[in-house]
């Protein structure tokens, strides 16, 4: 197949991806309402989607484990109500405040924990968000309201338009597949090559004349902007901030639903974050409390025996049915010599995992 | 030639370093001109391997100079200096396990042509892109053509030291060091290994090979320096080398592989 | 500040940092040893205060103090065995993750259990009330109520005072365990297999030693401190699911200020830690953060800690 048609192949190919996508946010809705969920519920799935996008570019490019990004939800929210409550309700300008708070945040974060190793980092993320936590409770909660967390009486606009019910979640839902357009070219450019190398051989990299550390901020700084603009979306949606917004348990959800849905796949972690919130809100309608065991559990089990989630199932169920399942994980796609090869070679198992 | 005075690519002079209470190099020196091939020889715990890390930038030297290209590498960090141009190929093969062929090399050529950093997120990389073309020409040259789009991690333990040579040739070095090359290898894959690298210095790339092998010294180098001990105890033509009663004596307790 | 006030904030200190203690050093022991970051240390201090809870309500403290340790003990062992073993193999990351998720499921196993609000701790009656202390020249009025209560001694303080009774016990207990177990890794057979291990396991594996089977031991050991820990630190800390991961994060930081996989600078850094939240009581909003202020400090002035080995993680 010659370089033009590949090409036309390949564009052929995104846009089919991406309008599937797109209808299935826009229809969500519709469809969650099928399966028991209701429509607020479709706008607070899509903010932890976008959360969780970001984080895959962090954990499954790079293989850097946080346990912190609640800091960077937690203060975006937090910037944003305050900007509902001390300066205008027009919802750009709240992001304009939160993308750069959030900015110098991650560059502080960045700087402070990404030298070390994973284990390191990952403690030192998760005793840095504490810190905030803390900080808002405490230090700062003449701004923060404290225990109570921050209530406004703030009706959000962006430009004229009023920011309630189906408004905000056509918002999150244009910004969720934009930030999909983004994160999926990233993933095949260069610069995305260089993140998913770091999880493979630092060591190798840095050999190769990379300065890993940059790329490493670069990847930590993307994450902690998506999350960001999460905790933006979040009060827009419905304008108070909890302190829970802060706390590590909501780093550790943003964690299982990575792990869970498929890391280094962008779209398990956006599917895990829909079954983590379904789960707490139409589920635990039918099993009360114990919905976050049982997910727990869940949680645990893939770790141990599933490791590449909800994704990597899927894909080994379709193996198991005889279909050949391209390696797409590979930012250079199989050519049809390749696919071949691999028919012949397919009982030796090689590269897992599936875009 | 160049506009600098220089006469060697690499010019080491007087360089020691200490590791709590051990001198693990003592007053090193050595010179290798543009275009050789020099091997380091020695027992085990000479300081072989310090020199390269040295070299490499993993570790700074106590004293001493370490001139590349006419150039100072003191506190120069590893990135920089595998930019101005020395390549390392590990002992054990360091490569990217779950990312295919293509992938382990094109990373050695972006970061030849874009730098220690970054930002390429405009550009896609599959068919057509002219990184990819590269990679796949540079790696039937060590001939691992077939395998392009095969997992790094299922090579054999060949095919992943000669992919690990692919991704170093890649960026083009001026100064490739090789640490052991052969290390356990059979005597037919050895022989392999020397075609290669033979082939390889046919181009005028300049070596430094750590090796065991005398054979493989014989059949590649240009000029010996032998330590031992943390010192260079002697230096010269393979021939020369081999006659030397200081390095027979260091051998003693060894023996070197024949 | 007077004599008393300090003696005051240098008990309540000890008496914080006690329970930190306990936990960082099961955390650094099992870091030393495994490599290991048990992010499921404090679902061991919840299994332990719930345990200690039961136990105690249907058969008093004195099997308590004795069946929870050990209880703790087999269940760090199967722990060890039936799961953390199988992750030696793969990435870092996952063992953090597999622990966490094991905490998780932990707490809201307890919360399903035994609900999710504080219940009440059996604390023994000759644990209950106060101690006293007295300093040089002072009399104890003759009062039932008074000499009811244990007298202690301290040179420097003026008149009396008194301090309940618990803490006291609490960080007597964990000086005797911590003691224990420093007594155990410097002069018994298998603590130098284990210093050496935490020191370079590889080299041990060379030599021939099976440190594996006592990775399951050393992984025990850590959780019988945990236990420990629970069943004097229960009525401080109350029983509720969440208090361990609560006690979690600052552990890890007291780890991580000592220098991950040195018992001493875990050791030093609690009782630093301990020390600091007692001194700053008054300025109660500075308490909240200081831990990590200090952390914060630490680590950019010395990252490998305060004792820890250089090069461990930079």
């Amino acid at each position: 197949m010659n370089r033009a048609e590949s090409k036309r192949q390949f564009w052929l190919r995104e846009a089919i991806i991406i309008s599937a996508f797109t209808v299935v946010v826009f229809a969500m809705p519709l469809w969650l309402t099928w399966i028991g969920g209701y429509e607020a519920l479709a706008t607070k799935i899509i903010i932890f989607a976008i959360f969780t996008l970001g984080f895959d570019i962090l954990l499954g490019f790079t293989g850097y484990l946080s346990f912190g990004h609640a800091a960077f939800f937690g203060t975006s929210a937090y910037v944003t109500g305050l900007v509902f409550v001390h300066w205008t309700n027009e919802i750009l300008v709240a992001l304009g405040a939160s993308l750069v708070v959030t900015i110098v945040l991650a560059l502080v974060l960045g700087f402070l924990t990404l030298r070390r190793t994973g284990i390191y980092f990952a403690v030192l993320t998760l005793a840095f968000a504490q810190m905030l936590y803390a900080a808002a409770l405490s230090i700062f909660q003449d701004w923060t309201g404290g225990d109570n967390g921050l209530t406004m009486s703030a009706q959000p606009h962006l430009l004229n338009i009023r920011m309630d019910g189906l408004n905000v979640f056509y918002l999150t839902a244009v910004v969720v597949v934009i930030g999909y357009i983004v994160a999926r070219q990233i993933r095949r450019s260069p610069f995305g090559l260089m993140l998913r190398s770091i999880k493979e051989n630092q060591t190798r990299l840095q050999y190769t004349g990379v300065n890993v550390m940059a790329y490493k901020m670069m990847a930590f700084l993307i994450s902690g902007i998506y999350a960001g603009i999460a905790g933006w979306l979040m009060v827009v949606y419905e304008p108070y901030v909890a302190t829970e917004f802060l706390h590590w348990s909501l780093s550790g959800d943003v964690v299982i639903m990575s792990v869970i849905g498929g890391v280094n796949t962008l779209l398990g972690p956006m599917i895990g974050a829909a079954f983590m919130m379904y789960f707490e809100n139409v589920v635990q309608a039918f099993i009360g409390e114990l919905w976050l065991l049982i997910l727990g559990a869940i949680f645990v089990l893939i770790v141990i025996f599933l490791p590449g989630g909800f994704v990597d199932g899927w894909r080994r169920i379709r193996k198991a049915l005889g279909y050949i399942v391209p390696s797409r994980r590979h930012n250079v796609p199989d050519s049809p010599e390749s696919m071949r090869k691999r028919r012949e070679h397919s009982e030796r198992g090689s590269a897992a995992g599936w875009e | 030639m160049n506009q600098n005075t220089r006469q060697y690519l690499l010019d080491v002079q007087g360089v020691s370093k200490r590791f709590s209470g051990v001198q693990a190099l003592s007053n090193v020196d050595l010179q290798v001109p543009e275009g050789s091939v020099h091997a380091i020889i020695g027992p085990n715990g000479a300081g072989k391997s310090t020199l390269l890390n040295v070299l490499i930038g993993s570790i700074e030297a106590d004293e001493g100079k370490v001139l590349f290209d006419g150039r100072d590498l003191r506190g120069v960090r590893p990135y920089d200096i595998i930019q101005r141009g020395i390549a390392r190929v590990f002992q054990t093969p360091q490569i990217f396990p779950a990312l295919n062929l293509l992938e382990n090399v094109a990373i050695a050529r972006l970061a030849k042509r874009d730098g220690k950093f970054a930002m390429r997120v405009w550009e896609r990389l599959g068919p057509g892109n002219e990184v990819t073309d590269e990679a796949a020409e540079i790696l039937s040259q060590v001939s691992l053509g077939d395998l392009v789009y095969e997992s790094a991690q299922n090579l054999s333990r060949g095919d992943k030291r000669r992919l690990e040579l692919a991704i170093c040739l890649a960026a083009h070095p001026k100064l490739l060091l090789l640490d052991e090359p052969t290390a356990g290898m059979s005597r037919h894959d050895t022989n392999r290994t020397v075609e290669l690298l033979q082939r390889i210095a046919e181009q005028g790339m300049t070596k430094i090979v750590i090796e065991h092998d005398m054979h493989v010294v014989f059949s590649l180098a240009e000029q010996v320096t032998v330590m031992a001990q943390g010192q260079v105890i002697a230096s010269g033509p393979p021939s020369e080398v081999k006659g030397d009663p200081k390095v027979i004596e260091a051998y003693l307790g060894g023996g070197p592989k024949e | 500040m007077s004599a008393n006030d300090i003696f005051l904030q240098l008990v309540t200190g000890l008496q914080l940092g006690a329970i930190y203690a306990l936990i960082a050093l099961g955390l650094t022991l099992i870091f030393g040893t495994l490599g290991v970051v048990n992010f499921a240390h404090g679902a061991l201090y919840v299994i332990a205060i719930y345990a200690a809870t039961v136990i105690g309500d249907h058969f008093g403290f004195a099997v308590t103090v004795v069946l929870v340790p050990l209880v703790l003990f087999v269940v760090g062992i199967i722990m060890e065995r039936g799961l953390i073993q199988y992750f030696y193999d793969r990435p870092d990351t996952d063992q953090i993750l597999v622990t966490f998720g094991l905490a998780l499921v932990v707490q809201e196993g307890a919360k399903a259990i035994f609900g999710a609000n504080n219940i009440p701790y059996p604390v023994p009656d000759w644990g209950k009330g106060q101690m006293l202390f007295y300093g040089s020249g002072t009399t104890i009025p003759n009062v039932p109520h008074f000499q009811g209560m244990p007298h202690i001694w301290v040179p420097f303080i003026d008149g009396m005072l008194f301090y309940p009774s618990w803490r006291i016990i609490l960080i007597a207990v964990s000086l005797l365990a911590i003691g224990g177990l420093f007594a155990l890794l410097q002069f018994t057979r298998f603590g130098l297999v284990v210093r050496a291990g935490m020191r370079d396991s590889e080299m041990l594996r060379f030599l021939g030693v099976n440190i594996t089977a006592r990775f399951a031991i050393v992984f025990g050991l850590g959780a019988l401190i945990a236990g420990v820990a629970g069943v004097f630190g229960a009525p401080i800390t109350q029983v509720t699911p969440e208090v361990g991961m609560n006690l979690l994060v600052p552990s890890f930081l007291v780890v991580v200020i000592g220098g991950m996989g040195s018992l001493a600078g875990a050791l030093l850094a609690a009782v630093l830690l301990g020390l600091a939240l007692s001194f700053t009581a008054e300025y109660s909003s500075v308490q909240q953060i200081i831990i990590y202020l200090v952390a914060v400090v630490v680590l950019l002035v010395r990252p490998r800690g305060l004792l820890g080995k250089k090069g461990v993680f930079e």
